[in-house]
């Protein structure tokens, strides 16, 4: 599904964020990419989310090069997949309804499947009785559960996460990771960022190191290449 | 459509059935946005009545100026009517080949009234209306020639078309020379055409601050956003879903800005017809001041719209480019 061949990544101004990566994430799996801060992670993300090009190697999903894609077909790409950012990044203008339909009214859903769907997300993030709050008024577990809703309602094959846990405490973390458990059942694949090893060492799951740019401990990694 | 994922389509795309269906919920989709982008104005009634407000001003300047200069020319067109041209008869002519020429000009189809004046009637009328009776007495001969006064028909009675009757009158051979008076008229016409020129270059400044106006509101608008739009952009927008309700406030804007000139306009007019009527009756004449016509406020509203569009999409276009999501 994600297939990085020794892609590097040097910002302008010489900084090296990424440096002959390569790791091949299967459909259909869960797995974690792990890392100090400015180990690469996020970095690694925005390749695949198109935000950034890489200065060398290729990046595929799902066997497509991103190389291939021109700008303006990035939005299309980026429909693929769902993203969750670490701080939720909410319009703290609109409604929770809004913020969640946000993905569904850009692809020009009809309006009635457009409430079916988002209340059918919400419910899966137990917040159905929240949709006509506006984001401020919700705790920061709430908001990065609305940050989930948003990014599954068009029912991605692709999720990303970056740091979903990063502000909330344990309990609320081992909630967020069970429902990305849930989604990852019903097929979709899922790759999730973090920092908070604790919590990673629960959980049987593959998961990549970035140290300095660089991959280490992924011995699937080598054995796909 | 999916790039990515062939098999992937969206719930959208199945539901349309035909390409009619999708072409009218392009269109409604358009219109829904158009009516988003208003309820968005309102939100913020201050700062948008202020837009508004400077645009309306702006553009009842120049709509003012253009009914100036449409009023005077309704004035410029009424005396236009009176051109009257005078020709001399040569003093060697007899009165019977005097009668002849009189008789041969009311032939003419540009002719409508010929009258004659003889140059014993003339001096009649001249010792009676100069006051220089007593003066003339003391002349041995009338020095005053043989006058005919020819109206022309309407259609030859602008400066131009009478001008060239008097060219083609001249050409007669009883007649020494002749006059239009229209020195006044042709001064009058270039004051006239001195004054569209500057109303059309102050309507070209104002005009243009119009467009700027209205595209740095937008653009204020677009930094006030730019969250939102690296938002939009992060869950799959195309440039064109971004760009839409800019662009329609930038509309809105020129739609009720036109609106505003115009009852403006219209107020202004309203208050100072009552003056107008006064002055005209001071006078001892009727004047009624001309308004905006349907097609005219049509076309204001029309023009301030082009210009919030054209401001709005000058600003999207340079400034939502640069807005790209970095953070992840």
């Amino acid at each position: 599904m994600i297939n990085f061949q020794q892609v590097s990544k040097t910002y302008p101004g010489g900084h090296r964020a990424l440096e002959k990566v390569s790791f091949h994430i299967r459909p259909g799996e869960l797995a974690f990419l792990t890392g100090h801060s400015g180990a690469g992670k996020s970095t690694l993300l925005k390749l695949i989310s198109l935000m950034e090009r890489p200065s060398a190697g290729k990046v595929l999903i799902n066997g497509v090069d991103l190389s291939a894609v021109k700008s303006r077909q990035i939005p299309y790409v980026r429909r693929d997949i769902g993203i969750i950012f670490q701080n939720h990044r909410l319009l703290e203008r609109h409604t929770i309804f809004d913020n969640v339909a946000l993905p569904l009214v850009i692809e020009g859903t009809h309006h009635k499947q457009i409430a079916k769907r988002v209340h059918g997300a919400l419910d899966k993030v137990g917040l159905l009785d929240k949709v006509k709050c506006h984001p401020s008024t919700l705790s920061g577990g709430e908001q990065q559960r609305v940050g989930i809703a948003r990014a599954i309602v068009n029912s991605p094959p692709l999720l990303l996460a970056d740091e979903p846990t990063g502000n909330l405490d344990p309990e609320l973390s081992m909630d967020i990771l069970r429902l990305f458990e849930d989604f990852n059942k019903h097929g979709t694949t899922v790759l999730i960022a973090t920092h908070d090893l604790g919590l990673i060492s629960r959980m049987r799951y593959r998961s990549l190191t970035l140290k300095e740019g660089r991959m280490s401990q992924d011995p699937l990694a080598e054995a796909s290449l | 459509m999916s790039l990515l994922f062939k098999g992937r389509e969206s719930q959208n795309e199945r539901a349309k059935k035909s390409f009619i269906a999708a072409g009218y919920f392009f269109v409604l989709n358009i219109f829904r946005q158009g009516i988003h982008s208003l309820g968005e104005m309102w939100r913020t009634p201050m700062a948008s009545m202020m837009t508004i407000a400077v645009l309306g001003l702006s553009l009842t300047l120049p709509a003012t100026l253009y009914l100036v200069v449409k009023n005077v020319q309704q004035i410029n067109s009424g005396f236009e009517e009176a051109a009257e041209i005078s020709l001399f008869v040569k003093e060697s002519m007899s009165g019977q080949e005097t009668q002849t020429l009189v008789k041969r000009l009311a032939l003419y189809p540009e002719v409508d009234k010929v009258t004659f004046i003889s140059k014993q009637n003339a001096l009649v009328e001249f010792k009676d209306v100069s006051g220089f009776g007593q003066a003339l007495e003391y002349l041995d001969e009338n020095p005053l020639p043989d006058v005919v006064l020819i109206t022309p028909t309407s259609r030859h009675r602008q400066a131009d078309a009478a001008r060239a009757l008097l060219a083609k009158l001249e050409k007669e051979r009883e007649v020494d020379f002749g006059k239009l008076d229209i020195a006044w008229l042709e001064r009058l016409n270039a004051l006239l055409s001195l004054l569209k020129e500057s109303v059309i270059t102050i309507a070209l400044l104002l005009l243009t601050s119009v467009t700027l106006i209205i595209g740095n509101t937008i653009r204020l608008s677009i930094m006030d956003k730019k969250e939102e739009i690296q938002v939009m952009k992060l869950v799959g927008a195309t440039n064109t879903f971004i760009h839409a309700p800019f662009l329609w406030t930038g509309i809105w804007y020129g739609i009720i800005g036109g609106l505003f000139a115009f009852i403006c306009v219209a107020l202004m007019m309203w208050w100072l017809g009552a003056a107008v009527t006064e002055v005209a009756g001071v006078y001892q004449t009727h004047f009624d001041l001309i308004g905006l016509s349907v097609s005219e406020f049509g076309s204001l509203v029309l023009l301030a719209t082009t210009l919030g569009f054209v401001g709005s999409y000058l600003s999207v276009n340079r400034y939502i480019k640069e807005i790209e999501p970095d953070k992840v």
